[in-house]
């Protein structure tokens, strides 16, 4: 007998509420959800809505269906985010929201209001964790998870940390996860959204990089039938840095957007992104990126590329790239896209080698993946994963 | 067994390059084909191995009793043709080792059969790529960079060398692999296509050079003077020490008239 779950378009301020939850946290949803009803819905011209709709949603209490895809480091605090709230109160509320604003949008604010899922974890001062951390998000009883991962790296910690989102059921999820480096922290950071292909994926994920600190952030987009993403880097301590890059696999039927956001502000801050897309049969994808060095922000240096290749002649791919300086000391800013088929040349010399088309498109397209690919720390999850990509090709 | 070109015409887009040309290289033989700048050269060695961008119109490429220019690009690989490139691409991502080995077991492949048991066995392949980088002097680490990334114009013709003495093809066409070399390269190059040559006597060659620079180095049996899309003068490796001295100008001169 399955019971019938309210969905999120019925419920009202008081269903939104955990009794167990302390106060200021109470106070806090009650916030985020009142920016949920009073805010417009936004006019993402690439996203239809209609996927993610409120009145589709169902909502429960106990939806949990995540997991460890590894051991906990030693040494580093890892727990689901509601056991933190009770356990270390103090850090989830200096921390929680301080990346990704509950006003950002009205899913971001959906998230703030209603999560009962996700992860906290907690580096402290100086601590190295070695071992990669591996999170995994599922579906649990509801069509609908809204899921909040909560990353803090104190002063000088450093971790290799892997958040994936698997399987199939939904179709929706909401998610947000914020990552929190403080002075001189690295955080190696890859992202999978490895869904089911019926799944509809609303994230937002915001890293606000302390002085001298560093993130190497990996996304890797292959699953889902949508996907909008926000995520940002904010670089706001002095000599902080970001290496970024991404692989998205849209295939036949899905519909994947990123918007990444690069916030230069403080000094001497250097940021390399280079996005990779493969579009096929009726895919979509889309790049809508904006780097922005703000007032404050000298000696900057950012870099951005972007390359899509298109595997069939219906396959689609956008990219809209921005840039807004409003600084006049910028060391270095460069930007380079491409897009397009499989290069003739290089498929040419391969059959020229005795290399079947198939073949070599197939290695031409691996090979444009390799340095993305190459990131993911645990050897198991990267050869599923380029299995799974090499397999779709 | 011969390789054997019949009047063969080809276009780029509406413009005919190919204009008739008749050739024929025997095997165990180094057949040079010199020419001047824009003379179709290039444009010979793409189309006999099946550039995309080249149309052929008429004519008939022979070897091993098929017609070629039926055969897709890799078809065409795996009947023993191999072309040394002039630009050789680059392949980000894809390394030298892994690009050849691909390479190796595509030519090793046989209809029918699970690639899994006619693929070179590791070791094998490893010890191979060793000995063959060593004989051409290129560094070991060149296997794990992806294929002609980054390279040098001299690095790019040594892996084109390589890629030759690993796929030991019966009928190469050397497509102006003198072009940036400088005379040190020029004579790795050179040993290691002799080199080659020793070990499968049965191998024909076509040199494509501009200059009769590598042919002292390749030494021609057979040398064919390309202009205005045909060949137009045969004759042994005399006739490329004559162009050497005289320039293109007297043939010229003799086939299409002063007035040209």
């Amino acid at each position: 007998m399955v019971t019938k779950l309210p969905v999120i378009a019925a419920l009202t301020a008081q269903d939104i509420l955990v009794a167990s939850e302390p106060t200021w946290l109470q106070q806090w949803r009650q916030a985020a959800w009142q920016h949920v009803n009073e805010s417009a819905t936004p006019l993402w011209r690439r996203t239809d809505l209609t996927a993610y709709a409120f009145a589709d949603m169902e909502f429960t209490a106990n939806a949990s269906a995540s997991q460890l895809g590894s051991a906990i480091p030693a040494g580093v605090v890892v727990m689901p985010l509601s056991q933190a709230v009770q356990e270390h109160g103090e850090l989830v509320k200096a921390h929680l929201g301080s990346a990704v604003a509950s006003n950002a949008s009205k899913y971001a604010a959906l998230n703030a209001a209603t999560w009962r899922d996700g992860w906290f974890v907690y580096v402290p001062k100086n601590h190295e964790a070695t071992l990669p951390l591996h999170l995994v998000l599922g579906f649990g009883a509801a069509n609908t998870i809204v899921a909040r991962n909560l990353i803090v790296l104190e002063r000088g910690a450093q971790l290799s940390l892997i958040e994936q989102f698997a399987g199939d059921g939904g179709p929706f999820a909401v998610v947000a996860s914020e990552l929190i480096l403080g002075d001189g922290a690295t955080l190696k950071y890859v992202s999978m959204q490895t869904w089911g292909a019926k799944i509809h994926h609303m994230g937002h994920q915001v890293a606000k990089v302390g002085n001298d600190a560093t993130i190497v952030w990996t996304a890797v987009n292959t699953g889902a039938a949508h996907q909008h993403v926000d995520a940002e880097t904010n670089l706001v301590g002095n000599g902080s840095r970001v290496d970024w890059m991404a692989a998205t696999v849209a295939g036949d039927g899905q519909r994947l957007l990123t918007a990444p956001w690069l916030r230069h502000v403080g000094r001497a801050t250097e940021a390399h992104m280079d996005f990779k897309t493969v579009v096929k049969g009726s895919g979509y994808a889309t790049f809508d990126g904006m780097i922005k060095i703000e007032g404050g922000s000298t000696d900057t240096i950012t870099r951005l590329e972007e390359h899509a290749l298109h595997l069939s002649p219906q396959a689609r791919s956008d990219s809209i790239p921005g840039l807004k300086i409003d600084t006049n000391n910028v060391q270095k800013a460069g930007h380079a896209s491409t897009s397009g088929e499989v290069d003739d040349e290089q498929l040419f010399y391969m059959q020229a080698r005795g290399i079947p088309k198939f073949d070599a498109v197939h290695m031409i397209v691996m090979g444009f993946f390799e340095s993305v690919l190459d990131r993911i720390p645990l050897d198991t999850l990267r050869e599923q994963v380029t299995a799974d990509i090499a397999a779709r090709i | 067994m011969e390789l054997v070109i019949r009047d063969l015409h080809a276009n780029i887009g509406d413009k005919e390059i190919l204009k008739g040309v008749n050739l024929t290289v025997t095997p165990g033989t180094i057949h040079a084909i010199m020419g001047p700048n824009g003379s179709g050269k290039s444009t010979l060695s793409n189309t006999i191995m099946g550039h995309p961008a080249y149309t052929v119109t008429q004519g008939e490429v022979w070897y091993k009793g098929q017609n070629v220019l039926e055969l897709p690009v890799d078809e065409r690989a795996k009947l023993g043709l191999f072309l040394a490139f002039q630009y050789p691409v680059s392949i980000p991502g894809v390394t030298v080792a892994n690009f050849l080995r691909a390479a190796i077991n595509a030519h090793r492949s046989v209809a029918g059969k699970d690639t899994r048991e006619t693929a070179i066995p590791m070791a094998q392949y490893r010890k191979d790529i060793r000995e063959k980088m060593a004989a051409l002097g290129v560094d070991d680490g060149f296997a794990r960079r992806y294929l002609n990334d980054g390279f040098s114009g001299g690095e790019k013709k040594r892996i084109e060398i390589l890629q030759m003495s690993m796929l030991k093809p019966s009928m190469a066409i050397m497509d102006e692999t003198d072009s940036g070399l400088d005379i040190d390269a020029l004579k790795v190059v050179s040993q290691g296509v002799n080199a080659l040559l020793s070990q499968n006597p049965e191998m024909g060659v076509l040199v494509i050079t501009h200059y009769q620079r590598l042919l002292n180095y390749i030494k021609p049996d057979r040398v064919s003077v390309m202009m205005e899309g045909r060949i137009v003068r045969e004759g042994g490796p005399e006739l490329a020490l004559e162009l050497e001295e005289r320039g293109y100008d007297f043939i010229r001169e003799e086939v299409f008239g002063n007035g040209n």
